[in-house]
């Protein structure tokens, strides 16, 4: 009696668990198969960008200012020194409230202000960018009468902004409270152990934070229309030249630099795409690859950084 | 010669005789031989004129209608051969964004192919607005002809008249072979099909859209949609529209739809390898969208400029002028620009785009009608009323 009753259990068991055998492979290959799908566009994307842009690819492509529509030749120089400028400017104004925000929030999560920080965060990731643009229209372009670099480095410094204070935020909440609270027993000051101790032991994490905040920030178009506006002319050499030729001190020369218009290459790219001529639709598609292989180059690096330092801090 | 000797003379010979030099420049790839011209004038320069400006020290900024945008580029590309000193930037971001900008006093000079309301006047007071040049309006088609063309010969261009054209649109002629459209075009009535007409038109608001749209009003008391940057389309009411985002999105959209209709700035039509329609207009007679029949439309409204400098050129009534056209402009602030360098740079730039043979044949190579010489002398007389701090700027 016994013995059958435990056969049947046993079977019953055994049907169980081909049952849940089958359940798992289908769902294994379901899965794979969505994820597949789901990276199918990324490649495709690649791909494409690669077979149209990689084409019209050239030297002069990086080195030489735009020609007029519907000629051959030229390049996107002036678009390439004004990302630079932009993410360089963006970084400036985002990094310092940024960190601060961050140790706000991490430090004191339960407070009204660290709980305010943490909400507006949400709601600024939240905001779309072209609003961010036409706020600094407002705010700057308007005030200083005129479109500038500046004015697009503060947009995507904001644009920024919530994605450097968040992981900033998570990196530090990483760091083992003991190890704030012996320094602060040692008779470290709060902000010497902030700086010195809290700061180092996030500090990969906080660089990838700040990378995958720039890589973002590089690739808009929208909050620039309004503020970088676009310049064919944009060029660091020529305007130091006619700045010293001028008889300005380099300080002037500076100010002169992010008072300039600028391009960026989204913002050629989202330009030339609309133009009638071939030569410029050409333009767009290595733009665009420039741009994208600049944006995948950031995030690839920021993340094997993250892998190679986690590996060593393990090992 | 140096570079040097290149850029002092020819910065003194635009401040002194920027005509002289402007039509001795006759389009980018001359420089040289502009410069061995230049050097005649030279000599007659006015002792008293100020030191040329260094190379770039005079940045412009310029926004508005991307219309314009490819002349307007190789404008002012072609500009640093004639006055080096000055580096003019100009961004195509909508008439509506340029019109804005100029207002805030954001930029220094704005393009835009619309005009500007009463209210806008009152906000920017010293506004006014300059016709630089005429763009054609071609409706362009694409036609799954109903049998086998004999190879070697080429079907003719397709002709419509203006009430056709607004029956299309007001889906009132709704096949090919409407017998409306085989009254002008009895050589391809054996090619139309009876195949339904898709009329694609513009989804974002333009200034395409408003020739297009007046030009409709115009040639027909039955086209009630009016006229504007965006309309209600009657045919997309009769499920026969559709929309395209751009000049270049309608233009893809009517390559891609068979026995299709749309409309686009002549020069998206000509880069893009499109057929585009001849039509008969009020004098009845056959016309082609061309340099010629645009500036026979302008010469014919040349008497009917309003204070702002604004015309409407549809429906011209000459003889050879094309029905579907309008202006694209330049915008100034006339008293209150606020650097007089800047200022009197600029309007010898504008000066030298509406002077100079080589910048005219620029804007024509691009598909651009340059302004005829009446109207044209007309905006040259407006752009000497400018001031700076109450200076003229250009005697």
């Amino acid at each position: 009696m016994t013995n059958t009753a435990s056969s049947t259990h046993f079977i019953r068991a055994r049907r169980g668990y081909t049952r849940r055998r089958t359940a798992n492979a289908v769902m294994l290959v379901l899965t794979g198969l969505t994820t597949a799908l789901a990276l199918i566009p990324l490649f495709w994307i690649i791909g494409y960008v690669v077979y149209q842009g990689g084409q019209y690819l050239t030297p002069a492509f990086f080195t030489e200012l735009p020609t007029p529509p519907g000629t051959e030749g030229g390049g996107v120089w002036n678009a390439i020194q004004g990302t630079i400028l932009l993410v360089i400017l963006a970084g400036l104004f985002a990094l310092p409230p940024g960190l601060l925000a961050a140790f706000y929030a991490a430090y004191y999560p339960n407070t009204p202000l660290g709980i305010a920080v943490r909400f507006s965060t949400d709601v600024l990731a939240g905001v779309p960018s072209i609003v961010i643009g036409l706020f600094l229209y407002a705010l700057v372009v308007v005030v200083q009468g005129h479109f500038s670099g500046l004015a697009g480095g503060i947009a995507l410094a904001i644009l920024m902004l919530p994605t450097i204070i968040r992981t900033t935020e998570e990196m530090l909440k990483l760091v083992p409270p003991s190890l704030r609270e012996a320094s602060l027993a040692l008779g470290a000051p709060e902000w010497k152990t902030s700086l010195q101790v809290v700061l180092p032991a996030a500090g990969n994490g906080l660089i990838t934070g700040f990378l995958l905040g720039l890589a973002r920030a590089s690739g808009e178009t929208a909050p620039l229309l309004f503020t970088a506006l676009g310049n064919e002319w944009f060029d660091f050499r020529s305007l130091i030249r006619s700045g010293l030729e001028s008889g300005m001190n380099p300080l002037e020369i500076l100010v002169r630099i992010i008072e300039q218009p600028v391009d960026s290459l989204p913002l050629t790219l989202w330009k030339y795409a609309q133009q009638p001529y071939p030569e410029r639709i050409h333009q767009a598609w290595a733009a665009a690859l420039v741009l994208m292989a600049f944006v995948l180059a950031v995030n690839i690096f920021a993340r094997l950084w993250i892998l190679f330092r986690a590996r060593r801090m393990k090992g | 010669m140096g570079k040097k000797m290149f850029l002092v003379m020819t910065g003194l010979c635009t401040a002194v005789l920027l005509s002289a030099c402007g039509t001795a420049a006759p389009a980018t790839v001359e420089v040289t031989r502009s410069v061995n011209q230049t050097v005649v004038v030279t000599p007659t320069a006015d002792p008293n004129a100020a030191a040329p400006l260094p190379a770039g020290s005079v940045q412009i900024n310029g926004a508005g209608a991307t219309f314009p945008l490819p002349v307007y580029s190789a404008w002012t590309f072609a500009y640093q051969y004639v006055d080096p000193s000055v580096v003019i930037n100009y961004q195509g971001i909508g008439s509506g964004g340029g019109k804005k900008a100029i207002i805030d006093g954001t930029v220094d000079f704005a393009g835009s192919d619309s005009l500007l309301k009463d209210e806008e006047y009152t906000s920017g007071k010293d506004l006014q607005m300059y016709p630089m040049l005429a763009g054609a309006v071609v409706p362009i088609y694409n036609i799954k002809w109903a049998k086998e063309i004999p190879s070697g010969t080429k079907l003719p261009v397709m002709i419509l008249d203006r009430q056709t054209l607004v029956d299309i649109y007001n889906a009132k002629v709704v096949t090919w072979n409407d017998a409306k459209i085989l009254a002008t075009n009895p050589d391809l009535a054996e090619y139309l099909p009876g195949e339904a007409i898709t009329a694609v038109h513009r989804s974002d608001g333009s200034g395409t859209t408003e020739i297009f749209t007046k030009s409709l009003t115009a040639f027909s008391p039955e086209w009630t949609a009016g006229g504007a940057s965006a309309v209600e389309w009657p045919v997309d009411k009769a499920g026969n529209g559709m929309g395209g985002k751009g000049n270049q999105g309608v233009a893809a959209a009517v390559i891609n739809t068979p026995n299709s209709i749309g409309y686009v700035e002549l020069s998206y039509a000509v880069s893009n390898g499109m057929s585009y329609a001849s039509m008969v207009n009020k004098a009845g007679k056959i016309v082609v969208a061309s340099a010629e029949s645009m500036s026979s439309a302008m010469s014919d409204f040349a008497g009917s400029f309003s204070e702002k400098l604004t015309a409407d050129i549809v429906d011209a009534p000459g003889a050879l002028s094309w029905p579907i056209a309008g202006y694209t402009y330049i915008i100034l602030h006339t008293e209150n620009m606020s650097d007089c360098i800047k200022a009197q740079k600029l309007l010898e730039f504008l000066r030298w785009a509406l002077t100079d043979p080589g910048a005219a044949k620029q804007a024509s190579d691009l598909g651009y009608s340059v302004l005829p010489e009446d109207v044209r002398d007309t905006v040259l007389g407006k752009l000497g009323e400018v001031t700076c701090n109450g200076t003229v700027l250009l005697p």
